[in-house]
């Protein structure tokens, strides 16, 4: 295989969702001495857009979108000792620490949001559900985020995400971070109300919101 | 047949692994590996099947699936398994019926099977929809004064005294004791003291409230329902364990609350198919309900009355009512909302799919997704009463005629489909009645529907 057929098939590997196949690709790309930061921009993540696309559309589900994050991650396993011996840097796009709030214990949707901004190459810390505000504040300290994402299902848990967005103002850190919200019942009105800096309707929405909040704060 | 403690011993004692090993390892690829053993297929042309032997195949589809895959306990990590054996000698004795009510409204609530023309039992109602104090007491003996109604769903309240109510917080127990208290006054002030509240407690999102809140002072009865919850998909935590401890040590009705998701975990329709057949038996075997809430649906849409989740709605409410003796109150999710054409259209469709397919009982379908704040009204308590009856007369053959034609005028709009008004826009608060022009809407629709040949009569 030359290197275009390789970029080519670990796009296709990771669309499948195959994480053996998408392994040996990232074999062949050190193998073959394929720039690894190429292979990630013209393979790997040409993929995972493509699997994001028709998962947006709904021609794809969260199986096939969560089986080809994991493919996207076992051939970055490969790649990144690769690149850390090439002396390369792979350029994270910002830190986002994303949870569920208090009282609150859904998780699919901020499971999704989590793994596209973490295979758009975010770094993502996932809080997992039914986190207090002050613990998803301390822990954005402690990691140093660029963005807080707050997921909320129920019109009764709404209310914690204004809350954590009060305890930064409180704090006298709100402008440390970008707060972005999600979930059924939130809308862009709410997050208007409640002082978030955006509202993502979808994964992919949430990715184009946080990237664009990345950019004003370069 | 397992108890309870039973299926906390397995909570302790079934394997080990990490919730995502769950998901990605043991869930998703016997989903997968099942649609293509059963060759189970969405027909997209027939949202509503007419075939027994599919039915049946999806039964032992899902019968294969929760043996094989269990239920995930995320405080303990740990897999409640259940031999195909314990499944279907769960299913074997379960009662099939609920004993709900008191006084004169104290009812049995029995199955249903596909083409029955039984009306199904009537459960009116909208707890995930909240309101504020002032509004409560009129919505809920509007919802109880419907004469058809078997049961009802009471709102959550949003706030009290001003304060929001924020899950797990002492408000939260504040206002899910007041909106417990408000309930039964409300049903009295209907003349139907003892009509079964089958939501409890909407307004408490933690096991500790819920249970506080139950208390029998406060005015609540064993024989009233309370909803204990799954986690999507086929996921369990302690709480909801909690909470079921409480209820069968008390001798009070267990409500097994589940709600499946297309194009989340379940993939597409056929594997939402089998997650949601297996979910009725999960309610008897897991959960101990005496009743089922069941929810199928749509991770982008929010809502169940896209035409791929009407038909999961159809082949799986077939497969259960079929093969699972559990009184179920199914639910549908309406994109659209109050005083809004598209919410009555899709809540036509919605009530033909299940109702036709057997549901032994229909729920208010839900209007605006249930996301909107005061977006539920009696008007659509009344349609939804009224469009079952009319629904029960139709067999699976003309159900599905009839949704087709229904998705026609809908089914484009989906995505951006008006949330409509709220209950103050759209009725005279004070009174508690609604608007002509909320009225007129819906004596239009229902005409449209009657040339379609549904028969309100």
């Amino acid at each position: 295989m030359d290197k275009n057929q390789i970029l080519e098939k670990l796009a296709a590997v990771v669309m499948d969702g195959t994480e053996d196949e998408a392994k040996a690709l990232a074999q062949a790309v050190v193998a073959n001495k394929i720039d690894p930061l190429e292979a990630i921009e013209q393979g790997l993540s040409k993929g995972m857009e493509i699997i994001g696309g028709r998962f947006e559309c709904g021609e794809a589900y969260l199986p096939e979108l969560l089986m080809a994050a994991a493919s996207f991650n076992a051939a970055m396993a490969v790649l990144k000792p690769e690149i850390e011996a090439q002396k390369k840097q792979l350029v994270k796009l910002g830190k986002v620490l994303i949870g569920t709030v208090k009282g609150d214990v859904h998780s699919i949707g901020k499971d999704i949001v989590a793994s596209v901004l973490d295979t758009s190459g975010f770094d993502v810390v996932d809080m997992g559900v039914d986190n207090p505000s002050l613990n998803i504040i301390q822990q954005a300290e402690k990691i140093q985020a660029d963005v807080i994402a707050l997921s909320s299902l129920m019109t009764t848990t709404m209310p914690a995400q204004k809350e954590v967005i009060d305890t930064l103002k409180e704090m006298g850190i709100r402008q440390k971070y970008f707060v972005i919200i999600g979930g059924g019942p939130a809308n862009q009105e709410w997050a208007d109300r409640i002082g978030a800096d955006g509202y993502g309707k979808s994964a992919i929405d949430a990715v184009t919101l946080v990237k664009g909040l990345m950019a004003k704060k370069r | 047949m397992t108890n309870f403690l039973d299926i906390c011993e397995k909570a302790i004692y079934g394997p080990i692994m990490s919730e995502k090993d769950f998901d990605m390892k043991v869930f998703m690829p016997k989903i997968k590996e099942l649609v293509r053993k059963y060759g189970i297929q969405y027909d997209r042309e027939n949202p509503v099947p007419c075939d027994d032997k599919a039915a049946d195949n999806l039964f032992h589809a899902a019968v294969e699936f929760l043996a094989a895959v269990g239920i995930y306990c995320q405080d303990t990590n740990r897999l409640i398994q259940f031999t195909k054996e314990e499944i279907l000698e769960g299913i074997a004795k379960a009662p099939g019926q609920c004993h709900l009510g008191e006084g004169k409204d104290a009812k049995v609530f029995g199955m249903r099977k596909p083409d029955d023309q039984k009306i199904p039992w009537l459960h009116v109602g909208s707890g995930i929809v909240s309101t504020t104090e002032e509004m409560i007491t009129n919505k809920i003996e509007a919802y109880a004064s419907i004469p058809e109604v078997d049961s009802i769903s009471i709102p959550a309240l949003d706030s009290i005294r001003g304060i929001p109510v924020a899950a797990g917080s002492p408000v939260e127990l504040y206002a899910a004791i007041r909106s417990v208290k408000i309930g039964r006054d409300a049903l009295i002030r209907a003349g139907r003291p003892g009509l079964p509240i089958c939501n409890l407690v909407a307004t408490a999102a933690s096991a500790v409230t819920t249970i506080a809140a139950s208390a029998p002072q406060f005015g609540l009865r064993p024989t009233d329902g309370w909803l204990c919850g799954t986690v999507a998909e086929n996921k369990m935590e302690y709480g909801t364990m909690n909470k079921i401890a409480y209820l069968l040590n008390w001798g009070a009705n267990v409500g097994a609350e589940t709600a499946p998701i297309l194009g989340g975990y379940c993939g597409g329709p056929a594997g939402t198919a089998i997650v949601s057949t297996a979910y009725i038996m999960i309610g008897i075997l897991a959960l101990k309900g005496s009743y089922q809430l069941h929810f199928p649906v749509h991770f982008k849409y929010g809502c169940s009355t896209t035409r791929d989740v009407l038909w999961v709605v159809s082949a799986s409410c077939q497969a259960a009512s079929r093969n699972v003796p559990m009184p179920v109150i199914w639910l549908g999710y309406m994109a659209g909302g109050p005083n809004t054409r598209m919410y009555f259209y899709e809540s036509a469709a919605w009530l033909l799919a299940a109702t036709a397919s057997g549901a032994p009982s229909v729920q208010t379908p839900h209007s605006a997704k249930a996301v909107k704040i005061d977006g539920f009204t009696p008007m659509e308590c009344q349609f939804g009463v009224d469009m079952a009856k009319a629904a029960a007369k139709c067999d699976r053959q003309q159900a599905n005629h009839l949704v087709k034609k229904l998705l026609e005028k809908y089914e484009s709009q989906i995505d951006k489909a008006p949330s409509g008004d709220r209950y103050q826009d759209c009725y005279d608060v004070t009174k508690g009645k609604p608007s002509e022009a909320y009225v007129r809407l819906v004596k239009e629709v229902k005409e449209e529907l009657s040339g379609m040949g549904i028969s309100f009569a």
